[in-house]
């Protein structure tokens, strides 16, 4: 049993509740109706297409067509993460690429081969959308972690450097800079697995629910998914951190300004 | 170390030094040798590239042209870890980071492997920089400027590394402590350079001037 079809005209009378939206943003000149509109229409064109594009990679379900479409969403979430964390592309996409591309690709296919066991690891029924969800929430945590990290020691630089000659080695003085961005972009999935189910129902398993699962189903799976999250945020957070560091200092230990984005 | 100092016990050099920031010109053909047990106080109006100078032999600044060279050996990746650790840098604003006081001497003393050494000088220090113990359990962002710049004294006295680079080292201080913080620092056997616009340092005949701008 799957869940039941909604037709576009259901679909839009959604748009009901958002004539009053507009009109208290109006009211209130909060000057966001321009933005919401713009993000709401990106938002179907977007989950069209890649509705489009999902049918057409289930219908061939080729193991080269899913890699590539997986490898496709990495580079993207490279851009979105330097661009957010005001890093420059050139200089930092390969130390971010890689550091997803590991932990991502060990805990996906990990995923898929022992905990829910399907024979074609390259199946795209669970690699697309397992890999769209884990690189969904690295996203946000390498980006709190990068722009923290590099940030704290952009505003902190004589700080920093002072620590360096007081310790006398980058790691010691970088240790208090890496903790807290670590921490900071850690803390979030760790506080969503210890308020999960009490105060929040997590979308994939409301989906699996509507889709025709029974609930302990879709717990299983919401359990497995959510540590599968959290351990790809952990190692991608770090990797991406430490695989930064040549770029992102100077033969003497200087934080190398170039890899900022400069302020307009 | 001893096996790289060089002839004629020159410590430090600065050779043919020109450096440019923001379009102002730092220095231009700098030359400079500090021997060893020397003890310099460099003198000048701010902006003539005093704290610049510490900043070169540190790495944390690279020249346009010329070069740096401590215990023979060039500002360098290979060379930097060893030559920092061989130099104690107290900064004009003691940036240090913001924790408790007892925290980050402890990780101080730890990175630089003499945490036995330096728990047995600490309460002697402490007494001579007339520094109460309590302060061990304040954070360093509570601490008055004398307070900051002595516990910044107090690292360089417990780190006892060959070569001192001393910014302002005693702007903070009453009288009494500057003459005696002076004295203290001035027979120590260890290649110190001074930058400093306090009287205590003029005219003593144990340091050597130079003049900057």
């Amino acid at each position: 049993m799957g869940a039941q079809d909604l037709t576009i005209f259901h679909l839009l009378s959604l748009s009901v509740f958002l004539l009053p939206v507009i009109f208290i943003n109006r009211r209130l000149n909060l000057h966001i109706n321009r933005t919401l509109i713009k993000s709401i229409i990106r938002m179907c064109l977007q989950l069209g297409f890649v509705g489009l594009y999902l049918e057409f990679l289930f219908k061939f379900n080729s193991p080269v067509l899913n890699i590539a479409y997986l490898l496709i969403m990495i580079c993207i979430a490279c851009q979105s993460i330097l661009k957010s964390s005001r890093l420059k592309f050139r200089s930092l996409f390969f130390p971010v690429f890689f550091s997803l591309l590991i932990p991502f690709t060990i805990i996906l296919f990990f995923f898929n081969a022992a905990v829910i066991k399907i024979d074609n690891l390259f199946e795209a029924k669970y690699l697309i959308p397992i890999g769209g969800m884990l690189l969904g929430n690295c996203l946000r945590s390498i980006i709190i972690g990068l722009s923290n990290f590099y940030c704290g020691i952009q505003k902190d630089e004589k700080v920093y450097l002072y620590s360096l000659s007081l310790f006398g080695n980058r790691s010691a003085a970088l240790k208090p800079y890496f903790k807290e961005s670590f921490i900071a972009s850690i803390t979030p999935t760790i506080a969503s697995m210890a308020t999960i189910g009490l105060v929040s129902l997590p979308g994939m398993m409301t989906g699996q629910i509507l889709g025709g699962s029974i609930p302990i189903v879709a717990i299983k799976y919401q359990i497995a998914i959510m540590l599968s999250i959290f351990y790809t945020e952990y190692f991608s957070t770090i990797l991406s951190i430490l695989f930064s560091l040549r770029t992102g200092f100077n033969d003497l230990d200087v934080l190398n300004q170039d890899i900022f984005i400069s302020k307009k | 170390m001893t096996k790289t100092e060089t002839k004629n016990n020159e410590y430090i050099k600065y050779r043919g030094i020109f450096l440019n920031r923001n379009s102002k010109s730092i220095f231009s053909d700098l030359n400079l040798d500090i021997f060893k047990n020397e003890k310099l106080l460099i003198s000048g109006k701010s902006g003539t590239g005093k704290t610049t100078l510490f900043k070169l032999l540190l790495g944390f600044e690279q020249p346009d042209k010329g070069c740096v060279l401590c215990f023979g050996k060039p500002i360098c990746k290979e060379n930097i870890p060893q030559i920092r650790q061989q130099i104690f840098y107290l900064s004009q604003d003691i940036d240090l980071k913001n924790t408790g006081t007892s925290q980050l001497l402890d990780e101080i003393l730890a990175a630089n492997n003499i945490e036995q050494q330096g728990a047995y000088k600490l309460n002697d220090l402490l007494s001579f920089l007339e520094l109460d113990s309590s302060i061990l359990n304040q954070e360093i962002k509570e601490l008055s400027g004398g307070e900051r710049q002595r516990i910044g004294l107090l690292i360089c006295f417990l780190l006892d590394r060959p070569i001192w680079l001393l910014d302002e080292p005693t702007s903070a201080l009453d009288d009494v402590m500057k003459q005696k913080i002076a004295d203290y620092i001035l027979d120590q056997d260890k290649t110190i350079i001074i930058v400093s616009h306090d009287e205590v340092w003029k005219n003593d005949k144990r340091l050597t001037t130079k003049r900057m701008g």
